[in-house]
């Protein structure tokens, strides 16, 4: 004991560390990030895509609502399930504060989770026989709600990436684009799962105009992307060796839009799409897990050197 | 409480002015110290929460658990934490804790019951040099910098306040500091930043960001004929 003590170097203080304490967020937030942007992304994309051009993409954009209600119970059970106090969930609407970004959230969740539900409750009782399926007054109260849920799917949407660039840990806080890298992605994310949604169901003219917009979304990604990496590299090089910055910039383009751009250009059958489809999620998810991994990360080059 | 060693390589303290103030100790071992290597130092700084006048924890909640109480300490009431953590990931100054025992958020409520019932603070009270200082916060500003001079005149020219007044990032802290080093040599940070100050800027760039991918989508779903 005393000869470890006596080699011992004394530290200098605390200004080896970082001053913030790391959430305790992992794995499951990294999955609720991206299912709030599948949710929303499907969503707001099929909602735009009804609306202006519903002869095309009306059919398509019935059959992705479900699928988007899915999503968005899947993504609200995880964001239930992350808290410390899952029991006490509800106490996230006893007020109202949009200064927070995460109440802002919780409400635009909330509130996008009403018509999405009458939008597929409706669909539903139209399949089931239960109301009759022409009905111009049924009609109009699905059309009225794609149209209310637009704002707070686009605030659900809006409010995740703000989350964690107005925070104070290491990455997050440099993070300006990261919203706006968030937005596109989304919106990339869910012209994906409307392109692997009409091709399911056989919408062929939707599938075929969808690829188009998907090959230009999946480019237009890479300029969002590349500007929230130009704000995290500084962090990053003090956290990881240059090599496995750049292996993580050569994977995530590679695998998240090269590949997935050269499956959709070349085929446009069901297993070609969902090939690209798959590259497209794993990408995104892994983006965000890394993203999401930067203040641990952080915390533990500190105390034992790059990761 | 925060409890610093800082002995330098060269047998002297490292100033705040200091060009290199981690080139401490770190070459210097105990057995160099316990005979005779070199003088040195060790500061202590009360951990406390720094009850911010616009406190990134208290915006952030989404529940509305974190208050200003009726003493304008930021408090936690903990019949209403859901343990969300945004409180943890909004302070800069990494003083809240989530228990893994209740999963709620935790920190220091600057002694509120003991408050209510008039009294001081318990490590203000316990504090056996008086190092730790409890009272009307325009009283305080005024005995911290007669302090500050008065150290200065005896060579501590080192000295100086941190958070008794605000800056053009950050609003001035109810609990504040009279230091001799820099600020993260004592866990704190430089330039304390409010992260709200990005909020609008942060909003704006995603609705910016958007619509242009939904232009973008039009554009190409028009031009097929769609």
């Amino acid at each position: 004991m005393q000869g470890h003590d006596q080699t011992r170097a004394i530290q200098p203080g605390y200004s080896t560390q970082d001053v913030t304490k790391v959430p305790g967020w992992h794995g499951l937030v990294a999955w609720d990030l991206l299912f709030n942007n599948l949710t929303t992304g499907l969503f707001l994309f099929a909602a735009v895509g009804e609306l202006a051009s519903p002869a095309l993409l009306g059919p398509v954009a019935r059959a992705a609502y479900p699928v988007a209600l899915f999503l968005l119970l899947t993504d609200l059970m995880m964001l239930v399930l992350d808290l410390g106090d899952p029991l006490r969930f509800h106490h996230m609407l006893r007020v109202f504060k949009p200064s927070s970004p995460m109440s802002l959230g919780t409400w635009s969740l909330t509130i996008y989770s009403l018509p999405l539900t009458l939008i597929v409750a409706i669909e539903a009782a139209q399949a089931l026989g239960l109301v009759p399926s022409g009905s111009i007054a049924l009609e109009w109260v699905r059309m009225s709600a794609v149209v209310f849920g637009l704002l707070p799917a686009f605030g659900s949407l809006a409010y995740k990436g703000v989350l964690f660039s107005t925070s104070s840990q290491p990455g997050w806080k440099d993070a300006r684009w990261l919203g706006g890298w968030m937005a596109n992605s989304a919106l990339m994310l869910g012209c994906a799962e409307l392109l692997a949604v009409s091709v399911l169901t056989g919408h062929a003219p939707a599938a075929a105009a969808l690829r188009t917009v998907a090959a230009m979304l999946l480019l237009l990604n890479l300029i969002p992307t590349g500007l929230l990496f130009l704000e995290l590299r500084e962090t990053l090089s003090r956290i990881y060796r240059d090599q496995q910055v750049h292996l993580a910039v050569v994977l995530s383009v590679v695998g998240g839009t090269l590949i997935p751009l050269i499956l959709l250009l070349v085929g446009d059958g069901v297993p070609w799409i969902l090939g690209a489809l798959l590259f497209i999620l794993a990408g995104n998810l892994a983006i965000r897990s890394l993203f999401l991994k930067i203040p641990h990360a952080s915390h533990e080059s500190r105390s034992g050197g790059k990761a | 409480m925060k409890f610093i060693e800082q002995f330098a390589a060269n047998g002297r303290p490292s100033g705040h002015n200091a060009t290199d103030p981690t080139a401490t100790s770190r070459e210097l071992t105990l057995d160099r110290l316990l005979n005779g290597g070199g003088a040195g130092r060790w500061l202590m700084m009360s951990d406390v929460c720094k009850h911010c006048v616009a406190a990134p924890c208290q915006h952030a909640c989404p529940t509305g658990a974190i208050v200003y109480n009726e003493f304008a300490n930021v408090y936690i009431q903990r019949d209403i934490c859901n343990g969300c953590s945004y409180c943890i990931a909004a302070c800069p100054f990494g003083v809240i804790t989530r228990s893994d025992f209740d999963g709620h958020s935790h920190k220091c409520t600057l002694c509120y019951d003991r408050q209510k019932d008039g009294l001081i603070p318990a490590c203000a009270k316990a504090c056996p040099t008086a190092s730790i200082q409890f009272g009307p916060i325009d009283e305080l500003r005024e005995r911290a910098r007669k302090r500050v001079k008065e150290l200065h005149t005896h060579g501590v020219t080192g000295a100086y306040l941190y958070g008794d007044e605000p800056t053009e990032t950050y609003t001035e802290l109810h609990s504040f500091y009279l230091l001799v080093d820099s600020p993260a040599t004592y866990g704190l940070p430089e330039a304390p930043f409010n992260p709200w100050l990005h909020m609008l800027g942060d909003y704006g760039r995603t609705i910016a960001s958007a619509l242009a991918t939904i232009v973008a989508i039009l554009a190409v779903l028009f031009f097929q004929g769609g």
